[in-house]
């Protein structure tokens, strides 16, 4: 009797109590996937949190498991790539580069010729490709730039191919027009001085 | 005189560490397991005392260990975000995310003139957040990184704070 109370306690107190927001039959299945995970050593955060971005925005059960499960896969290919010593951040980052349509092996060069964290590196890279470059061309800039540039310096880097293309620029030529000027001089990366900002950043 | 206190310092604790020998009567094991032995209901009152010790024991550590829905990890080196968002006819914007565990009531945001506004502390990480306006509509954020991966039919955007290199 003792054995099952505590069996008992023990099922109760690693149900995360966000997890209550989903239907019970979705609410089963993500657990599964999260408990699955966990077992491998994989982040269950960040899959409790698209769980909960997809009830949230009243998402269907189905489409939120399956999310879920492609997350789940995702992480285990990017923890590959990068290693089991990678935090749940670079796990984060390194799914969204590889749905950037970074491959793996880059993953790995990057971990390779950048000391961690990748987190920056791997979202930049992401965020280049979300923004029209192509994946080549963002990972070939990425690569040039991660042995010695600052995560400061790869959000400028990003803002400044981002203004590029706003002002017209082919998103390939941006990129690589700034990878240039930044090996010529490395200011050149920047954007220009915004000026006394406030003390909260913007995204 | 910093080298020297620190001296005090190791001294004092080597002393503590000694090994503390009290003088011992040779009988004394013996006198005291006579007593055990004696004892009524002894052998179960160990037995309970062994299962609440081990009932305990898991207690804790499923509250120490077992902790999945803590983001404890990232609280160190945060960053204050602020978050703008126009919409001069709106009735109310919410700022949800991967930060706020996508609830609109976490961190509604503040109008001045139809220009909306909120700061947030986020640890180093990758986020994805939206907003939410009058309840029912997603808006991502015009001046951040679209979330390409969108899976749920409405858009969002990313953020990324970055870490301390090591």
């Amino acid at each position: 009797m003792i054995i099952a109370a505590l069996l008992m306690t023990l099922q109760v107190a690693v149900q995360d109590p966000r997890l209550e927001r989903l239907d019970p039959e979705t609410r089963g299945l993500v657990g599964a996937v999260i408990d699955s995970a966990r077992e491998v050593g994989l982040p269950s955060e960040p899959l409790v949190q698209r769980a909960l971005e997809g009830v949230t925005k009243g998402a269907a059960g189905a489409r939120i498991v399956a999310a879920v499960r492609r997350l789940s896969a995702d992480l285990g290919t990017a923890r590959g790539a990068l290693g089991t010593h990678a935090s749940s951040p670079e796990l984060e980052a390194g799914v969204a580069a590889l749905r950037a349509g970074a491959t793996p092996q880059l993953l790995a060069h990057l971990r390779d010729v950048r000391k961690p964290p990748l987190t920056m590196a791997l979202s930049v890279l992401a965020d280049l490709v979300a923004g029209g470059v192509p994946p080549d061309s963002a990972a070939a800039a990425i690569l040039v730039l991660a042995p010695n540039a600052r995560d400061a310096d790869l959000v400028d880097f990003r803002r400044a191919v981002e203004r590029d293309i706003a002002l017209g620029a082919p998103p390939g030529t941006a990129t690589s027009v700034r990878v240039n000027a930044g090996a010529a001089s490395p200011n050149a990366i920047h954007a220009p001085p915004p000026g006394n900002a406030p003390p909260p950043r913007r995204p | 005189m910093f080298d020297r206190h620190e001296d005090v310092v190791e001294r004092v604790i080597q002393h503590l560490r000694r090994p503390v020998v009290p003088p011992i009567d040779p009988g004394l094991d013996a006198r005291v397991m006579v007593a055990i032995a004696q004892t009524p209901g002894g052998s179960e009152g160990r037995r309970w005392l062994y299962w609440a010790s081990l009932a305990a024991a898991a207690v804790l550590a499923v509250v120490l260990v077992a902790h999945p829905w803590s983001r404890g990890g990232r609280a160190s080196g945060s960053d204050l975000l602020q978050f703008v968002f126009v919409a001069p006819r709106a009735a109310s914007v919410s700022l949800v995310g991967d930060f706020n565990d996508w609830d609109p009531a976490r961190s509604p945001m503040q109008t001045a003139q139809g220009v909306w506004a909120t700061a947030v502390r986020l640890a180093p990480g990758r986020y994805r957040y939206a907003f939410l306006v009058n309840g029912v509509e997603w808006r991502a954020d015009p001046a951040a990184p679209v979330a390409k991966d969108d899976e749920f039919g409405t858009p969002s955007s990313v953020v990324t704070v970055g870490g301390k290199r090591l």
